[in-house]
């Protein structure tokens, strides 16, 4: 052998993913499906593809600390892209897909970023409706769909293929260009500018550093991180969450090139059953929201089989409640009684109704970004899912606390990361952390980021929480969520959210009260499910509209919200509730990128169905 | 391992040369049923890379010219030729063999196999090998399969109906069983596409959807395309030709623009009472 290593600069993802490149060229590192078949590419083929990307980002003269922005859906190229931002010192920023013109418009002139990725027509079309001049710091926008664009004649655009082959050029005749640019690299650089979904205001944009990402690779992926035994080339993660959000780029990315776990890319968002279905993945990573659909899709199953089938279900879900009952009791450590039960039923009915979902092969199961409700994580804990509820913030690049395999306590979202200093602001409840993976601050927001990392280092979170035997933290809910009644009650809406949302019936529940007598909600229903409902109740139905105003639907609201109330005290029980006559949608405003509820938008737009609960 | 990307039409499809060559004529065309005349003097000329539309009242003769051209129905007077041939007289598989592929107005689509078979059988003309080696699938009928298995991902995919692939066809939707025909249609490699009112009972979305189907259909592969279609907004946005027809009678051509303004085609198409926006139209 001749070759030498090249020197290695700061660890980052991009050095990660070159070691792998070299010590292991022909093992799996991405696979995607596409016109039916799973398509492969190797460790060194990844790093060919985004060590062009970087020499291409060269040629065009981006300097360390640029930024470069993607707006795709999750696809191989967004990994291209980012590995190779990273290793050409650019920063990556991503946009949602779902994100509207005016949107765009923001995120490109906030980040002010020089290269723009978009997949295809629909995104094009979002940064071309911007006004050129609007956009002074965008040169070039490469698009990698061709249908349609190609007959645009706009000056900045150019297709992938043109600016993978300028990249390899490039590397023809600088070829020593991106290792120079690598061995530059410093802790401190800028790895991703990772825009904050924003409940309120216009999104902020978090700069998240290589070192921050070092930490978090160890904390999260390595040795000592959640998954145990450590994660490695044997496990499989798909690739579904939006890339541009903190969580997803944990899996994707750090998981990845941190640990070589194999990342699959589906082949869209909406064969994601089927896509799980193929993979059958190890490490499944989530949000509330998707585990409660599975929930529901279990149920929904269940409920429509025929009575054979319904008996055998009936007979192994009984024993499945006793297995839950005995893990949350014993913090996930099974009994004799309790595996044996769990094997028999995963002969009879677990394993097939897991198969069906993509959760087979699952040893790792995270929630996380949004409180679960702890009815949902007993049941995939009672059918043999493993799934833990953690807690992290893009802030802290998602290292806080996790529960751990025999460590579980639900309700909670588990102890401190053994590298993260945790404490609660004596005053306020506030939970504040402390370690190498707080960010580094908000782009060009110096007064935010005071706001938010005090003299001492410490992160404030802007949640309230509470320790458990001391050594959990609960979330009691965001400062700001938090209801005072006007009978002087500090109420959490966000538990009494959950359990409503906890019924498969219910999609979104946002609880009302603040300066009021009494609590009451907003609740929409889950359209497939109640949809499914009424037919086998011979209901006829057309819309969603139609489907929410059925007195009968009403009525089985109104027994998923009786149920929720046993739960809570009297101040804390829901008096009454209207549906929602619409689904709820990030283009109108009313959800954010993230999916979650902009309250102060909802209390806007359905102010005189909130003021009709009051009269 | 390259990167993979949608294919455009054209890398799986032959493409013709959309240089406005005539592909169809029709020529003063008489279709009568028992003396009732569904066709009456109808001529038109449909040209590579074009789309032009015919509309009409319900009854007007619209689908009748469909069937005409297809090869159903076999008009007492008149000519038409494609590609120059005359295919007057000539069985339905023949004609569609020439390369005339349609849609129907009420899905025609086998509701039993699933979208990946019906896809797949709208290739059958495009298999050249016996039973004996379909029933082995070994040798040529293995390499023909998955030659034309790949031919449909990319139909599926340009349609984006992936998550469909394996469902049975009658437990779509509507909207998408017309996606479905649309793309059986197209697995046939058709030189001239006949659609019979693709977005008949579509919502906005559909609606837009379909549209664009069409658009990159007619930029991608540069055949010809005749449409039926009740939406106005549809018909008026992607033909560059629209023959108005009444009582099989044609009684306006021309320019979409022109045809809007034409105050035959209002009386009876849109009827009587209807104003007249268009400024350039009214005197």
């Amino acid at each position: 052998m001749t070759t030498t290593l090249p020197s290695v600069g700061t660890i980052s993802p991009a050095t990660r993913l070159r070691e792998f490149a070299t010590n292991t060229p022909n093992a799996i590192a991405l696979r995607e499906k596409s016109r039916g078949i799973w398509r492969e590419f190797t460790w060194a083929a990844f790093w060919d593809q985004a060590e062009a990307f970087a020499h291409a980002l060269l040629a065009h003269g981006i300097e360390r600390g640029d930024r470069v922005a993607i707006h795709s859906d999750n696809r191989p190229e967004w990994l291209f892209t980012d590995l190779g931002s990273l290793a050409a010192g650019a920063a990556c920023m991503g946009l949602y897909p779902t994100n509207p013109t005016v949107e765009v418009e923001y995120l490109l002139k906030n980040s002010g970023s020089r290269l723009l990725i978009v997949e295809d027509e629909e995104q094009a079309d979002k940064v071309l409706a911007v006004p050129t001049a609007d956009l002074p710091a965008l040169e070039k926008i490469v698009y990698l769909e061709h249908r349609g664009v190609d007959a645009y004649d706009d000056p900045r655009l150019m297709s992938w293929d043109a600016f993978m082959a300028e990249g390899r050029a490039h590397r023809e005749t600088h070829p020593h260009a991106v290792e120079e640019r690598m061995a530059e690299a410093r802790p401190e650089d800028l790895a991703y500018l990772v825009y904050t979904s924003g409940t309120t205001g216009p999104p902020k944009g978090s700069m998240i550093t290589l070192r921050n990402l070092e930490f978090a690779a160890n904390e999260i992926a390595g040795d000592r991180g959640i998954v145990q035994p450590g994660p490695g080339p044997d496990d499989l993660i798909v690739s579904y969450l939006p890339l541009c959000h903190i969580y997803e780029k944990l899996f994707s990315v750090v998981f990845n090139t941190g640990a070589g776990v194999p990342i699959h890319f589906g082949e869209s968002l909406d064969t994601l059953v089927a896509d799980m279905r193929d993979v059958q993945p190890t490490i499944v990573q989530g949000v509330p929201r998707i585990w409660e659909r599975i929930f529901a899709a279990i149920q929904v199953r269940l409920a429509s089989a025929s009575r054979l089938k319904r008996v055998n279900a009936a007979i192994w879900l009984a024993s499945a409640r006793y297995v839950g009952r005995t893990l949350v009791r014993r913090e996930g450590r099974h009994t004799v009684l309790s595996r044996l039960l769990l094997r028999v039923g995963d002969v009879f009915l677990f394993r097939s109704l897991k198969d069906r979902v993509g959760l087979r092969r699952i040893r790792y199961g995270v929630s996380a970004a949004a409180p679960i409700a702890p009815e949902i994580l007993q049941f995939f804990m009672s059918i043999g899912v493993p799934l833990y509820e953690a807690y992290g913030m893009t802030e802290n690049c998602g290292v806080a606390t996790a529960n751990r395999p025999g460590r579980i306590k639900l309700g909670t979202v588990g102890e401190p990361y053994p590298g993260c200093e945790l404490r609660l602001d004596a005053e306020t409840g506030e939970i504040l952390t402390r370690h190498p993976a707080v960010f580094a601050g908000y782009w060009n927001l110096p007064e935010a980021t005071a706001r938010t990392i005090d003299a001492d280092g410490w992160l404030h979170t802007g949640d309230v929480g509470a320790w458990v035997d001391d050594t959990h933290v609960k979330i009691i809910d965001r400062i700001k969520d938090i209801i005072i009644t006007s009978g002087g009650k500090n109420v959490s809406p966000s538990e009494i959210e959950n359990t409503l949302k906890a019924s498969p019936f219910i999609k979104e529940a946002i609880v009302i009260g603040d300066r009021r007598r009494y609590l009451t909600a907003l609740i929409g229903i889950d359209l497939e499910v109640v949809s499914e409902w009424a037919q086998r109740h011979k209901i006829p139905h057309t819309t969603y509209r139609d489907l929410s105003e059925k007195p009968e639907v009403i009525k089985l609201v109104q027994k998923a919200v009786d149920a929720a109330n046993e739960k809570f005290s009297r101040v804390e029980q829901i008096k009454t509730f209207r549906l929602l006559t619409k689904e709820l949608d990030h283009e109108e405003g009313e959800l954010t990128a993230t999916q979650k509820v902009k309250r102060s938008v909802i209390e806007d737009k359905f102010g005189d169905l909130i003021e009709s609960m009051y009269r | 391992m390259v990167v993979v990307r949608a294919r455009l039409l054209h890398e799986i499809l032959p493409a013709a040369v959309a240089d406005g060559a005539p592909l169809l004529e029709i020529a003063d065309v008489h279709l009568a049923f028992a003396g009732v005349k569904a066709i009456d003097g109808v001529s038109l000329t449909v040209r590579r890379g074009k789309v032009f539309a015919v509309i009409g009242p319900n009854g007007a003769g619209k689908t009748s010219i469909f069937n005409c051209i297809s090869g159903v129905y076999h008009p007492q007077q008149g000519s038409i030729h494609f590609e120059g041939a005359d295919i007057l007289g000539l069985k339905p598989n023949r004609i569609a063999d020439l390369g005339v592929a349609r849609t129907f107005q009420n899905i025609e689509l086998f509701p039993q196999l699933t979208v990946l078979d019906n896809l797949m059988l709208g290739r059958h003309q495009h298999l050249h090998y016996g039973t004996p080696a379909a029933m082995l699938r070994i040798g040529k009928a293995a390499r023909e399969e998955a030659r034309n298995r790949e031919v449909v991902e990319g139909i599926i995919e340009f349609l984006d109906i992936q998550q469909h692939r394996k469902s049975y066809v009658a437990m779509l939707p509507y909207g998408i069983q017309k996606r479905v025909e649309l793309g059986r249609a197209l697995a046939m490699a058709p030189k001239l596409l006949l659609l019979d009112e693709p977005a008949a009972g579509m919502n906005l979305e559909e609606t837009e959807d379909m549209a664009r189907f069409i658009t990159d259909i007619r930029r991608e592969l540069g055949i010809g395309i005749v449409l039926v279609d009740h939406d106005m907004h549809l018909v008026m946005d992607l033909a560059d030709t629209v023959l108005a027809i009444d009582f099989g009678r044609p009684i306006a051509a021309g320019t979409p623009r022109e045809i809007q303004s034409n105050q035959d085609v209002i009386r009876a198409y849109l009827g009587e009472e209807h104003a007249v926006a268009d400024p350039g139209g009214s005197a």
